[in-house]
């Protein structure tokens, strides 16, 4: 297309003049620096090239619809394909868009949507939830309890959907119960501790709502021996007795439908939910675990077992695993807990010779094959290392 | 002079729409969603633009920063909503039914105003963000009327398990139409609240055949019933496709706007031959894109381990994929399906129905139309935001 100073193109074209439902047919020529129509009554309009803005993402592909820059209203609707032709040459700036108008307005928006959603996750959750957990009936946290566990036996199975194993190799189950029997928090629960075993690689445990408490394979098979599981156990039934599962479980359900609410359910956001779902969940608070390590600290002395060995084994583990890994991550928010393991080691160190541990040499052994396989701790080399798919549940406090 | 009705062209093709579905679809995806208001507000574009009566398009004129902003809004009530008012159920649930159904239930029951509320303000934003021939449409406030309406209605309805679902869309859309401007020139909505029984015949017919076969069954236990079933289950699918041809025909055909009118011819056989060719060409191009992604995948595989390359391909041998690669080839390949899912819809369902309806609609008597003027512009700060927020399952 020449754009010679002397070559105009002419055709014809609809205004709408933004005031009338009418349709102008006009005659309209095309200059290099502008395009000019007569409207039927009044003077012939002049558009300036520089001004020319044509309609984006229209569905006819043949003609254009132009406007000038700045008038929302009137409209000039161009079927020929030659003179569309011409226009686009010739006008430069054609696809600009409009100014955003009332940028502040919206910033003033996003930022109250921003702040209320974070008072109601932050604050008001938190809060509502932290009186709410003290005042469920027992029923009511057990049958809270038993829908959490599911969801999480069935998120854990890396995908098919069918629930992850339980561990019940009746001997295992018959140390377990005697370990059980030995902790027992008496009246310091209203209902019945139910400890199950979970078949997977993890090093890790967690504890639900309404008494249920949930040791990994992995767990089992890393500890040395039955004092670190008791230990652990002793840790996890002091969060049932403080209720930090059941807070938890309730925060979740106000925290969550929110934040889908904010990403909507389109493909990111289903992404962006599980990842905030996992850091509103990453731990409990430092005070919800100095008490349940206070509560588990009462708890082995009075069994007449050692709690430092909560304390070694988790340095362990940590050693070999680094922090992130499964249960290191749950009780890397443990305040001093280097101070605290030198505190019971100092406790112990007089009274660990007279000791009877949790449990005897054959329950031991047989505990360690409550999930069948092979005898030992850690030996199980088939399952020695998580999925990295099932790395986002090391946190053990998942409820 | 004689006034020819205004025929519908319409302008869209499958070509672009699949460019502009897909490529703002891909960029939703990568922004988390965010890019979705701008997304809708193209697409919406495109779809408007291509219907023209009479030969002038449809312009929508809503911004993606408005409809961002009027969500923004709705986030901050509802959010409000799903946090406190959902834990608080969920405990009463949990302590006195030992259960989570009852908080969902109530849960649901108490969204339900809120849903009509925001499908009347989608549409009065929608409206007021549509022109044609250069002038805008307009939906009077009126949100408070339409929720009690509403829920009158769809109580109704539900009560009569369904016999009444005619009367009450007639009945709502009158509601609407009523309160609808085109410029300075108000709809009016004709017929009365038996108008639409007509069109819903052949969906009680399907159901009465079912229902009958049921019955005849379970009383008489003779299997030759079963077929009864199946042929009513057919008809009264059949009929959906012969009621959505006709609501819209009685609908549009009573409406009326500065003297002018409309006739609508649409075909149930052609919404049926466009729901089933549609998901046939969907479903085989999904099944094809799978595959060529499988295909894929083997090739990455086979760069990740010449030695299993020589040695054959087995379906074993995945297993022995690192843990991240298969994660990230299920995450790709769970957003491609699902990306590719919701573009081809829209190529194959959303437009060619889109097209079909325009095509057979005319305006008769619209000389009147000219004289119209423009109306005000309506600042509608909320824009559709609940509409947005809430899972309204959304139509265009
Ligand atoms: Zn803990």
């Amino acid at each position: 297309m020449s754009t010679a100073p002397d070559n105009t193109l002419s055709g014809f074209g609809d205004y709408f003049d933004g005031a009338r439902a009418r349709v102008q047919r006009v005659a309209v020529t095309v200059f290099p620096d502008k395009v000019m129509f007569e409207p039927a009554e009044g003077k012939p309009v002049i558009w300036r090239a520089d001004e020319l803005r044509a309609l984006p993402d229209q569905a006819d592909r043949t003609g254009i619809v132009l406007y000038r820059a700045g008038d929302k209203l009137a409209r000039l609707a161009v079927p020929d394909e030659t003179i569309a032709g011409a226009l686009r040459a010739n006008a430069p700036q054609l696809t600009r868009r409009p100014p955003v108008e009332n940028k502040g307005r919206i910033a003033g928006w996003a930022l109250g949507a921003v702040a209320s959603v974070a008072l109601i996750i932050f604050v008001l959750v938190p809060i509502m939830a932290n009186q709410l957990a003290t005042r469920l009936p027992p029923d009511g946290e057990k049958a809270l309890g038993d829908a959490t566990y599911e969801q999480i036996r069935t998120a854990l199975s890396e995908g098919d959907f069918v629930p992850l194993e339980t561990c019940e190799a009746p001997d295992g189950l018959a140390a377990l119960d005697a370990m059980i029997a030995r902790l027992d928090p008496g009246d310091d629960l209203p209902y019945p501790l139910e400890v199950s075993v979970l078949d997977h690689p993890m090093a890790n445990a967690f504890a639900l709502p309404g008494g249920r408490v949930v040791l990994f394979r992995g767990l089992i098979e890393e500890a040395s021996g039955p004092d670190e599981v008791a230990a652990v156990l002793a840790h996890e039934i002091g969060h049932v007795v403080n209720r930090d599962p059941t807070r938890d479980a309730l925060r979740l359900a106000g925290s969550v439908g929110v934040l889908g609410l904010l990403f909507g359910d389109f493909a990111g956001g289903t992404v962006v939910l599980v990842l905030a779902n996992q850091l509103i969940n990453a731990k409990y608070s430092q005070a919800a675990e100095s008490g349940a390590d206070e509560y588990a600290h009462a708890l082995l002395t009075d069994a007449g077992l050692p709690p430092s060995a909560l304390g070694t084994f988790f340095e362990r583990i940590r050693a070999e695993h680094g922090d992130a890994e499964g249960i290191t991550a749950h009780f890397s928010s443990h305040p001093q807990m280097t101070a605290r393991i030198e505190a019971a080691l100092a406790a112990d160190a007089g009274r660990t010779a007279e000791m009877v541990p949790s449990l005897n040499r054959s329950q031991w052994r047989a505990f360690s094959r409550v999930c069948g396989g092979a005898e030992g701790s850690g030996e199980d080399s088939a399952h020695e290392k998580a999925p990295a798919s099932a790395q986002h549940w090391q946190d053990g406090d998942e409820s | 002079m004689i006034f020819h009705p205004l025929k519908t062209d319409y302008a869209g093709r499958g070509a672009p729409m699949f460019r502009l579905a897909l490529k703002t679809g891909l960029l939703t995806v990568l922004t988390l969603g965010f890019y979705r208001f701008w997304m809708k507000t193209r697409m919406r574009r495109y779809y408007w633009s291509a219907i023209r009566p009479g030969g002038q398009p449809l312009e929508f004129t809503g911004t993606a920063t408005e409809m961002l902003t009027g969500f923004l809004t709705a986030v901050v009530f509802l959010a409000f909503y799903i946090g406190i008012v959902n834990l608080l159920l969920m405990f009463f649930s949990f302590s006195l039914f030992a259960g989570q159904a009852p908080a969902y239930v109530v849960s649901f029951v108490g969204l339900v105003p809120l849903i009509f509320f925001a499908q009347y303000r989608a549409r009065r934003y929608i409206f007021a963000r549509t022109r044609w021939r250069g002038i805008r449409f307009g939906l009077e406030p009126g949100v408070k009327g339409f929720v009690w309406r509403s829920i009158l209605w769809w109580s109704a309805t539900v009560l009569t398990a369904g016999l009444l679902f005619p009367a009450q869309v007639w009945s709502l859309e009158k509601y609407r139409t009523d309160r609808t401007w085109y410029g300075d020139a108000q709809f009016a909505q004709g017929g009365d609240w038996k108008s639409l029984f007509g069109a819903m015949k052949h969906v009680y017919l399907g159901a009465a055949i079912a229902g009958g076969g049921a019955a005849a069954e379970y009383f008489l236990e003779d299997e030759i019933w079963l077929v009864a079933i199946a042929m009513g289950a057919v008809w009264t699918a059949l009929g959906w496709a012969y009621w959505k041809a006709h609501r819209f025909k009685r609908l549009t055909e009573q409406k009326t706007v500065a003297g002018a009118g409309f006739r609508c011819t649409p075909r149930p056989g052609k919404l049926v031959g466009i729901y089933l060719g549609g998901s046939l060409a969907i479903s085989g191009i999904l099944f094809a894109l799978l595959f060529v992604f499988g295909i894929a995948v083997g090739v990455l595989f086979g760069v990740v381990d010449e030695d299993v390359l020589e040695a054959g391909m087995d379906i074993t041998d995945l297993a022995q994929l690192p843990a991240w690669m298969g994660l990230v080839a299920g995450i790709f390949g769970y957003f491609t399906v699902f990306l590719f899912w919701g573009v081809l819809k829209e190529v194959f369902i959303t437009m060619p129905i889109a097209r079909h309806f325009a095509e057979t609609t005319e305006i008769v008597n619209g000389e009147g139309l000219s004289a119209v003027r423009q109306r005000d512009r309506d600042d509608f700060v909320e824009a559709e935001g609940f509409a947005d927020a809430l899972p309204l399952g959304d139509g265009i």
